[in-house]
């Protein structure tokens, strides 16, 4: 048969097995959530109450002032949350007030950097037409939520860092507020998802389990994040599970 | 899509992640030459950047062979058994040109490529956190062990996700989910069985600590890759 000769169905079939598709929530329901996003407290206050308005934002023209906001949102946070969770050194000789706000703010960007094109791809097997600019802003947006609840654990995390002197349990503390932070975050990426028309959400939940890995990895690269150390990289490469048993035998 | 006949657009590499069907019958439908020279670019750009990830760990030549070795692999799969797969395609009853079976090939290559490369920043962090080849008894060992496992793991992700996509399209063409499974099953044996012996004709892709670099190992062509896993499994089972 040439290739002339071949015709194909006229109505593809359906594929069996298809997954089942998300119950994306309505864009425009509401006549708030047409109301653009300027600035940078506006940007707070929305991907707090309104992250919808934020979704929809993203997909109108425009979206990349928004995605200024939610980045600068999330660096300046991480280097407020970075200068509490330094706080903890301040007494030792080696303590430079900068080193953790700069290694926190420097580990997320990168983080989201390395898992981006992999996110994307996620993104596109999942049958989300999203464009990459449009994902990049989603992830803007878990960044930026992130950092904002972090903000919001700051007293408490500074309260304990004045408190204790146990490397261990102050890094725990942090780890487990960043977990809390980031839970949320990961909750606006699924209804992100959602709001791009992906059709399932296996990939994302596979992204959030890599992307969990790759920040943890962080820590360890960039360590110390707590604590002093007379470099600002570490000379030895470690895995984090390696790091955090020596950490807690130590 | 007409209009895209003549132009080299990478806006066609989401839909094909996305497996839509209307982009990629038009692909097979009109598979112009520009269509093969964007799939051949995405193949060779994104794993020859997971291949650069692959053999840096051993170091910069190694990777430079590794980023060239590894779409060639790809490619000479592709070509070699493309006329036992166009072939393949009208006895298991889809009845689609020598053309066609090769661009429906070529199409899963690059979806695979595409994955490979979007996971290659992952690759190079994971390799960057590792300790130096040799560096550490134990833990060089261990973190070889993690990176090989980590590469097994993406590779095999691609070529689940690309075949998944392949059988939609074949799906699609031929109409049968059973058609569809029996075209790829077989397209998949055969792709195998080649680009296993390649893959073991090019070795090496990771570089062994021992071993010097070199782009062919000097005995690549002696012995082939079944006889191997014979030789090991008998090895195993009998002594």
């Amino acid at each position: 048969m040439s290739d002339s000769d071949y015709l194909p169905p006229p109505i593809p079939p359906q594929i069996q097995n298809q997954p089942p598709t998300l119950p994306a929530l309505p864009l425009e329901e509401t006549l708030e959530d047409r109301e653009p996003v300027s600035g940078v407290l506006p940007a707070v206050e929305a991907i707090l109450r309104q992250p919808r308005r934020i979704l929809r934002q993203l997909r109108q023209e425009g979206h990349g002032s928004l995605i200024a906001c939610l980045i600068l949102i999330a660096v300046a946070c991480s280097l407020v949350y970075g200068l509490v969770v330094g706080s903890f050194s301040r007494g030792d000789q080696l303590y430079q007030f900068w080193t953790a706000p700069v290694k926190i703010a420097l580990g997320l960007v990168l983080s989201a950097l390395i898992c981006l094109p992999s996110l994307y791809i996620f993104s596109c097997l999942s049958g989300s037409p999203a464009r990459l600019v449009e994902v990049f802003g989603v992830l803007a947006g878990v960044l930026a939520l992130t950092t904002v609840l972090l903000i919001g654990f700051a007293p408490v995390a500074w309260v304990f860092s004045e408190s204790t002197k146990s490397l261990p349990a102050i890094s725990a503390l942090h780890l487990f507020f960043w977990l809390v932070a980031t839970y949320f975050g990961l909750r606006f990426l699924h209804t992100g998802f959602a709001h791009l028309g992906a059709k399932s959400n296996g990939g994302v939940k596979v992204w959030v389990v890599i992307f969990l890995l790759v920040a943890l990895q962080m820590t360890t690269a960039l360590r110390p994040i707590v604590g002093t150390a007379p470099t600002f990289l570490p000379a030895e490469k470690k895995f984090f599970v390696n790091h955090w048993f020596e950490c807690l035998h130590d | 899509m007409g209009n895209d006949l003549n132009t080299l657009n990478l806006r066609e590499i989401p839909t094909l992640l996305r497996g839509e069907p209307e982009p990629s019958n038009q692909a097979i439908q009109h598979c112009t030459p520009r269509r093969v020279w964007l799939y051949l670019a995405v193949i060779f750009a994104g794993a020859g950047i997971f291949g650069a990830g692959v053999g840096c760990w051993r170091g910069p030549l190694q990777a430079l062979y590794t980023s060239v070795k590894l779409p060639l692999v790809l490619l000479l799969t592709t070509l070699g058994n493309a006329v036992l797969n166009g072939m393949l395609a009208p006895l298991l009853g889809l009845n689609i040109s020598f053309r066609q079976s090769l661009t429906a090939i070529l199409m899963s290559f690059t979806i695979a490529a595409v994955i490979l490369g979007s996971f290659s920043p992952l690759l190079f962090f994971l390799l960057w956190n590792a300790p130096a080849l040799g560096e550490k008894g134990d833990l060089s060992e261990g973190a070889h062990n993690l990176i090989l496992v980590v590469q097994s793991l993406i590779i095999g992700f691609a070529g689940v996700a690309s075949n998944l996509r392949l059988g939609q399209l074949l799906c699609r063409l031929s109409g049968s989910p059973i058609v569809a499974r029996k075209i790829l099953f077989g397209w998949l044996a055969v792709n195998l069985l080649l680009g296993a012996q390649l893959s073991w004709n090019f070795r090496p892709f990771v570089g062994a600590p021992g071993l010097p670099i070199e782009f062919l190992r000097k005995n690549a062509f002696e012995g082939n890759f079944f006889e191997i896993i014979f030789n090991a499994a008998r090895h195993l089972l009998f002594h």
